[in-house]
């Protein structure tokens, strides 16, 4: 940035200083010129004043000497004529150079400068006073006729001295008047010395004032217009991002301005650089993402850009796809509406996706996920658009097989549903024979000899146990089925333990035990199947008839807590061996059939009861008692249906 | 008591149409009613007449089988509704062996008087039947004051 000039020290002193020392500089240096100008002139005028008032001043002593000298010679030539005549009036000039010598000598003795002068005037001032002595003794010695004739001696001499004396000091007063002269010369020569000098001068001023104007101009133009000059390029080159032009680091406010705008300068460059190092990085970036199809077009749909997923994904090189409206990427179904349609949506909303098929280069087609998005400028102008392409072919693939497993499993379900209803039919309608027809039989039991009546009981006990068999059989698989007919509903338990104390009562009596009934609390609802809950309790109290052969009741209860209602059934009978507790639900595993080959089961009743509790979101469990055996089960209660499902410890 | 009002007579010379596709349970149903004395038994085991014999012997009550070939019990079901007048009380004991909540619902509001499923006892069908003919014997009645 530093340019360095051959003479830098100098000039570098003068472009350091600030634009007001400058500014103070260029004003007043011709200021300062002019100033001198003006004093010499002032100078030369008082020196030429000074030289003509010498000149007037020799003229005045010439003058006043000549008039000392005529004084004296008229006032000697009257002292003369007074002593010849006696007659007064020839002392007139007397008396005239007595009142006006002494003031001619004083102006003299002013005005006298010159040392020469000076003493002959001391000279001429002694004969001037000796000769006003003489011409006062000459008149007075001469004052009367009688005096005039006894002082005729002493008169005569009185005038010859006189006379001399006169003499001498008219030959003094030539010698002043003649030095005076020389002085007059030499005056006037220095009057028209000075006067030239004063022209030299002020010829000189004059140069030098312009001189000094025009280099103040100069340096104001050097040190200031040319470099902001340079400042206004630089603007302008700064404006459109080029290098600027080098400029001297000088140390004022130009200078500093310019280096601060050479650092503006290098910093918008070292940003401007970042920016694009950035720009390609992003690019970079973009035209290496092999996932998706990341491309731009322009306002019309042309592509304008590609990147390494859009080849990946369309087949198509950059190069042979830039260019080309891309409507290309449409089958023939969808190009004459699809693409219009997706730009315009995208310029009305911003944003624009769709999902459907599109075609690559080798014609084939493959399932797109697209989102068409407008890019406006900072001016809200629309710049183009846009365009991210997924290949969902593959997901498109699976999400369709699972639909079609899902449609398959729908299906099969319904297979099985309509397998149930069908097996039930189908394995009911002979035991609708079979039953009925034995009942008719039974009925008319005494129309039948003994051994046939057994008979028929044997054929009516095997048929029911059969029937039991199936319809416990068919529950549990329409329970696995999907619990197709599972309805739930808020269920009044008192009313509902009573409903089922009543059905199972006979069971119980038969059994010789005694029915124990233990009622809610009034208003115990449960949110649950009317009749599946219905049904478990008969199993559970059917089984504690059952298998109670040692004990004297059984005891059906229901309680509720929080969350849950819980029944259950106990009896007092054998119990159950602890052995056997793990089997307990387990379909077709009756307890030591051995040992109890005599009652009779399915093995169906718990594993069907625990299904049918689990359908209903609820819990089975046993209970090893004292004396016999505690079935529980647990279902939700309907007004804590909604609440946490926490289930009772046990 | 229904005895008081309707003569147990009156009952067993009503008209019972009994439609299933098995022989053997047609034959049951016919052996409980003759058993109980009715005398006007038809028993139709092909579904495709059943229709015709519902509409030219006009019987007062139906037995119906719903799980048929080629026209099931809800079809017969819809058609009966569809020719009888509707001040018309002709009740349809529907006997079935799908228990299944919905074949239940499904029958009873297409018409059906009664539902019992298969296998039945004989003695609870019995007085159903005789049941649904006294209700239908009192409407008639009613129907003519």
């Amino acid at each position: 940035m530093t340019v360095s000039k051959p003479i830098r020290p100098i000039t570098g002193y003068w472009a350091d200083r600030p634009l007001a020392f400058k500014g103070l500089v260029v004003i007043a240096l011709p200021l300062a010129i002019l100033f001198g100008a003006l004093i010499s002139l002032y100078l030369a005028s008082n020196a030429e004043t000074r030289a003509e008032d010498d000149v007037r001043r020799a003229f005045a002593i010439q003058r006043d000497t000549y008039q000392v000298h005529a004084l004296l010679a008229e006032a000697a030539a009257g002292a003369r004529g007074y002593v010849l005549t006696g007659q007064a009036r020839f002392l007139e000039p007397y008396r005239k150079a007595e009142a006006e010598l002494p003031v001619t000598m004083a102006r003299l003795d002013a005005e006298i400068r010159d040392a020469e002068v000076r003493q002959r005037f001391e000279t001429i001032r002694r004969a001037t006073t000796q000769k006003r002595e003489g011409l006062k003794r000459i008149v007075a010695l001469a004052g009367a006729p009688a005096v005039r004739a006894r002082n005729a001696d002493a008169l005569e001499a009185a005038l010859i001295s006189n006379k001399i004396v006169l003499d001498g000091m008219r030959r003094e007063i030539e010698n002043i008047q003649r030095r005076e002269r020389v002085l007059l010369d030499q005056r006037q020569a220095k009057v028209d010395q000075v006067r030239n000098s004063f022209l030299v001068l002020t010829a000189i001023s004059a140069i030098v004032g312009l001189l000094g104007s025009l280099a103040a101009v100069y340096l104001f133009s050097t040190g200031i217009v040319r470099r902001v000059r340079i400042l206004e390029d630089n603007a302008e080159l700064l404006a459109r991002g080029d290098a600027l032009t080098a400029m001297p680091d000088d140390a004022d406010e130009i200078g500093t301005l310019g280096q601060r705008m050479h650092r503006a300068s290098a910093l918008l460059r070292a940003r401007e650089q970042a920016l694009r190092e950035s720009e390609e990085r992003f690019r970079l970036v973009i035209e290496g993402v092999q996932d998706y199809g990341i491309f731009a077009l322009s306002i019309d749909g042309i592509v304008a850009s590609w990147n390494l997923g859009a080849e990946r994904i369309k087949g198509w090189k950059a190069e042979e796809i830039l260019g080309q409206h891309f409507s290309r990427f449409y089958p023939d179904e969808t190009r004459e509406f699809l693409p219009a349609e997706m730009l315009a949506r995208a310029r009305n909303d911003g944003a624009a996706e769709d999902e459907g098929w599109r075609v690559r280069k080798d014609g084939t087609s493959f399932w797109a996920n697209v989102v068409i998005t407008a890019l406006y400028d900072d001016s809200g102008a629309l710049r183009g658009f846009a365009k991210v392409t997924r290949d969902m072919t593959e997901r498109r693939r699976s999400v369709e097989a699972l639909t079609a497993a899902r449609e398959e499993a729908v299906a099969a379900n319904l297979a099985k549903s309509e397998f149930l209803s069908r097996t039930s039919h189908e394995l009911r309608t002979p035991m609708s024979a079979i039953l009925g027809f034995g009942q008719l039989l039974e009925l008319d039991d005494d129309e039948l000899s003994p051994r046939h009546r057994e008979s028929v009981h044997q054929i009516m006990k095997a048929s029911r146990h059969l029937l039991s068999l199936i319809n416990d059989l068919l529950d549990i698989s329409s329970i696995e089925a999907g619990g197709t007919d599972l309805s739930i509903d808020d269920i009044d338990m008192s009313e509902l333990l009573e409903e089922v104390h009543a059905l199972v009562s006979p069971i119980v009596s038969a059994a010789g035990l005694r029915f124990i009934l233990n009622l809610p609390a009034k208003g115990t609802m449960a949110a649950a199947d009317r009749r599946r809950v219905t049904q478990v309790i008969l199993n559970l109290v059917a089984n504690a008839a059952k298998y109670n052969r040692t004990g004297t009741m059984v005891e059906l209860t229901c309680q509720q807590d929080e969350n849950l209602v819980r029944v259950s059934v106990t009896d007092d009978g054998e119990g159950i061996d602890a052995n056997d507790v793990p089997r307990l639900f387990t379909p077709f595993d009756r307890l030591g059939q051995q040992t109890r080959a005599k009652v009779e089961g399915t093995g169906l009743g718990l594993a069907l009861s625990k299904r049918l509790v689990e359908s209903m979101d609820g819990q089975i469990g046993f209970e090893q008692r004292q004396k016999g055996a505690c079935f529980w089960f647990t279902i939700k209660r309907a007004d804590a249906s909604r609440q946490s499902t926490a289930r009772p410890t046990n | 008591m229904p005895a008081n009002l309707v003569d147990n007579q009156q009952i067993l010379a009503k008209r019972i149409l009994a439609i299933d596709d098995e022989e053997a349970n047609v034959l049951l149903l016919k052996n409980v009613l003759e058993r109980e004395g009715y005398k006007d038994i038809h028993c139709i085991t092909d579904p495709e007449k059943a229709l015709d014999a519902y509409i030219t012997l006009s019987p007062d009550l139906v037995l119906l089988d719903l799980m048929m070939p080629k026209i099931d019990g809800f079809q017969l079901l819809e058609a009966f509704s569809r020719h009888d007048k509707s001040d018309e009380f002709r009740p349809v004991l529907v006997l079935t062996a799908d228990t299944t909540l919905q074949t239940r619902r499904r029958a009873l509001a297409l018409g059906a008087k009664d539902f019992v499923s298969k296998p039945f006892d004989v003695i609870e069908v019995a007085l159903r039947i005789s049941n649904l003919l006294e209700t239908r014997i009192l409407y008639e009645r009613l129907k003519h004051v």
